[in-house]
C-alpha cells in the first residue's frame, strides 16, 4: 500500500494508527535479515499510535497523521538511543529531540525505529556501520547504497511508506536509486540541522525518502521549517509542497549534459536515462545541452572539504564529553585509545585526510583549492539556471553492487558519488526517482533544481510518476 | 608519505594505528590523495574560495530566558556523577 492510500484510509477511519503501526512492526520483524534497523521502539510506537487513535480529530488532517515512519539513526531522539551507527555512540541517549524528528512527530507520524546507516554517514554502501551492513531488498548479496541505506531499504521493503535520511554527497539519492525509491535532498538550509549529528556541516542536509514524489512532498511539508537553533536555516515562508503537485509549471527547459557517455556510466543506466528523456519529451519538455566538463572535479573538492569538516566535527568525541570511553593512564592516552577503539576504519581514514589537508603548509594546496572548485561548480550551475529550469542526469554510475566489492580502482567507492556530489557542493536541491530496471534491479535518475525549487522538483517528478510505473515496483 | 609523517598526522588527529598496520594506512591515504591531486590540473585562479553555498546573514534572537537546563536528567544520563557534578577522567595534568 502506498503512502497516499494509507493516509486516506486512516483519514476515513478505515484503518487505525494502531493497525498501521502493528503492520509496520510485524514487517520489520519479518524482514529483520535486511538489518535495516539499529533500534526498534515497539512499546513506544504502539502507545503513541493508541494515543493518536484516541485523539483522532486532532491528527486526521495532519500531513503525516497516523503514518509509521523510520528515522535515520543520525537524528537525536530524546531519551532514545542515537548511535550514528558507530561504536563511539553505541550507548548514547540524547537528552533532547532533533528538529526533524520533532517536526515529524508534530505532523502526526509514529516512529517505529531508527535505521542503520554508514558510520557517521561516511560511506556509499552501508558497509561501514558498526552494526553490520544493510542488505538490499532487491538482492540480499547486494548493497542498498549509503549512507541512508537502512532508510531506503525500509521503504523499498514496504516496512514503512516514508523514512528520513541525510545527504552530504549523495546519501539520500544514491540509496534511493539503488533501492528503487524516490528521495529528495533539499536546498542547503531548508531543513534544520539541529540535533542531526554533524559530519560536514556546510553540506549536510536532511530530506525525505519514500516510494513516490507525493509521499516525499508530504514528508517535506513536515520536515522543513525555520529553526532559530540552526543559524544556517533559511528564513523563508513555508510552501505547501503537496499542493504544489497540482500546479502547472508549463513546458520546461531541461538541461542535459554533453558527453555524458564518457563519464563511466553503465549501459543499463544510460539506456534508462535515454528512455526517461523520451518521457519528458512526451510531457512537453525540451532539452538544452550543457557543457559541464568541470563535473568530475567535484569529487576532488568533496573529498577534501568533507573530511576537513569531519575531522573538526568529530574532535568532540574524546572520551570525556560523551560516547565511548577507554581505560587509560593519562589524558593523552585516553584520547588516542578512545578514538582508535570508537571509530571504524573509514571514519578514521577521513579524519586523517581532514587533519592532513587542514594542517599548516597544506591548507592552500588542498583546502583552499577545494573551496575554489566549490565556487567553480556553483558558478557553473548559476550559469545553467539562467537558461534551464532543471538539470537532468543519472543518479549513479551503475546499479546496486555486490557487498565487499573488489575493484582494481581503490577509489571506486568514492566515485560512486560522482553524479550526486555537485549538488551538495553548490547547496542545490536534487531529487532521485526510479526510471528503469535491468536484470531485475532498479535504476535511478535525478533532477537538480535551482535554490529553493523543491516545489518544481517534486511537481516534475510527480508528473513523471503519473505516466510511469517504476516507483510502484516492489522486490 | 612516510611513517614519520603518518605518526605526526596520527598525533594531530588523536588517533592510533598499530605499527604493523601503518604501511596499509599509508597506502590507503596515498591512493585517496592520488585522486584528490587531480585538482592540480585545473586553473582556478579566477575563483574565490567558497565556504558555504548560501549567502548567509547573521542570525540574532531576542534576549529571552529559556531554561533548557534539565540538570537532573543530564546528570542521570552521564556514565558517572556525584551530586551536581559529572565525574570524568582526570583531564588536567
Amino acid at each position: 500500500m502506498n503512502f497516499q492510500e494509507t493516509r486516506n484510509n486512516f483519514r476515513k477511519k478505515q484503518v487505525s494508527a494502531k493497525e498501521l503501526t502493528e503492520e509496520s512492526l510485524k514487517k520489520a520483524k519479518e524482514k529483520s535479515e535486511l538489518n535495516a534497523f539499529i533500534s526498534h521502539f515497539e512499546d513506544y510506537a504502539l502507545a503513541r499510535a493508541s494515543n493518536i487513535d484516541a485523539n483522532f480529530d486532532e491528527f486526521k488532517d495532519k500531513s503525516l497523521g497516523g503514518i509509521p515512519i523510520a528515522h535515520k539513526d543520525i537524528f537525536c531522539t530524546d531519551g532514545k538511543k542515537t548511535t550514528c551507527a558507530s561504536k563511539m555512540l553505541e550507548n548514547f541517549i540524547p537528552p533532547y529531540e532533533s528538529t526533524v524528528t520533532k517536526n515529524c512527530n508534530d505532523a502526526g507520524s509514529i516512529m517505529i525505529g531508527k535505521t542503520n546507516m554508514d558510520e557517521f554517514a561516511m560511506g556509499s554502501s552501508n558497509e561501514t556501520s558498526f552494526f553490520g551492513p544493510v542488505k538490499n531488498p532487491w538482492g540480499q548479496s547486494l548493497v542498498p547504497g549509503g549512507s541512508s541505506g537502512g532508510s531506503a531499504a525500509c521503504v523499498a521493503a514496504d516496512i514503512t511508506t516514508i523514512s528520513t535520511g541525510t545527504d552530504t554527497g549523495g546519501s539520500i539519492r544514491q540509496p534511493a536509486a539503488l533501492c528503487g525509491i524516490t528521495g529528495l535532498k533539499p536546498t542547503y538550509g531548508l531543513v534544520s540541522r539541529w540535533g542531526m549529528i554533524a559530519f560536514c556541516s556546510s553540506m549536510d542536509q536532511a530530506g525525505p525518502l519514500a516510494r513516490d514524489a507525493f509521499a516525499c512532498s508530504a514528508l517535506l511539508n513536515a520536515m522543513a521549517s525555520y529553526d532559530e537553533k540552526d543559524s544556517t536555516c533559511s528564513k523563508r515562508e513555508s510552501i505547501d509542497y503537496e499542493k504544489g503537485l497540482n500546479k502547472d509549471f508549463g513546458k520546461l527547459k531541461i538541461g542535459i549534459l554533453k558527453g555524458i557517455e564518457n563519464l563511466g556510466i553503465s549501459e543499463e543506466v544510460l539506456n534508462a536515462y535515454e528512455s526517461s528523456k523520451k518521457i519528458l519529451e512526451q510531457l512537453g519538455h525540451s532539452f538544452v545541452e550543457l557543457d559541464f566538463t568541470e563535473l568530475s572535479s567535484g569529487i576532488c573538492s568533496y573529498y577534501v572539504i568533507a573530511p576537513a569538516e569531519c575531522s573538526s566535527n568529530l574532535s568532540r568525541f574524546d572520551g570525556v564529553k560523551y560516547g565511548h570511553r577507554s581505560e587509560a593512564k593519562n589524558i593523552s592516552e585516553l584520547y588516542l585509545k578512545t578514538r582508535a577503539e570508537g571509530f571504524g576504519d573509514e571514519v578514521q581514514k577521513r579524519i586523517l585526510i581532514g587533519s592532513y589537508v587542514l594542517s599548516a603548509g597544506f591548507y592552500d594546496a588542498y583546502y583552499r583549492k577545494a573551496q575554489k572548485i566549490r565556487r567553480m561548480i556553483k558558478s557553473k550551475f548559476d550559469e545553467f539556471f539562467k537558461d534551464v529550469d532543471l538539470v537532468f542526469l543519472p543518479t549513479t554510475l551503475d546499479q546496486a553492487f555486490e557487498m565487499n566489492r573488489k575493484s582494481t580502482d581503490p577509489n571506486r567507492m568514492y566515485k560512486e558519488d560522482l553524479l550526486t556530489i555537485p549538488a551538495n557542493l553548490a547547496g542545490l536541491p536534487a531529487m532521485s526517482l526510479p526510471n528503469g530496471f535491468s536484470k531485475n534491479l532498479p535504476i535511478g535518475a535525478q533532477f537538480v533544481g535551482n535554490y529553493f525549487s523543491e516545489e518544481l522538483l517534486l511537481n516534475t517528478a510527480h508528473k513523471m510518476q503519473e505516466v510511469t510505473d517504476w516507483h510502484k515496483m516492489t522486490p | 608519505m612516510n611513517k614519520i609523517e603518518l605518526k605526526n598526522l596520527l598525533f594531530l588527529a588523536r588517533l592510533q594505528v598499530k605499527e604493523e598496520d601503518q604501511d596499509k594506512t599509508i597506502e590507503k591515504l596515498q591512493n585517496t590523495f592520488e585522486m584528490i591531486d587531480q585538482m592540480n590540473d585545473l586553473d582556478l585562479d579566477k575563483f574565490e574560495p567558497l565556504n558555504n553555498p548560501l549567502e548567509l546573514t547573521n542570525v540574532s534572537r531576542s534576549d529571552e530566558e529559556k531554561n533548557r537546563n534539565k540538570k537532573e536528567e543530564f546528570l542521570k544520563k552521564s556514565p558517572k556523577s556525584d551530586e551536581d557534578y559529572f565525574v570524568v577522567p582526570k583531564i588536567v595534568e
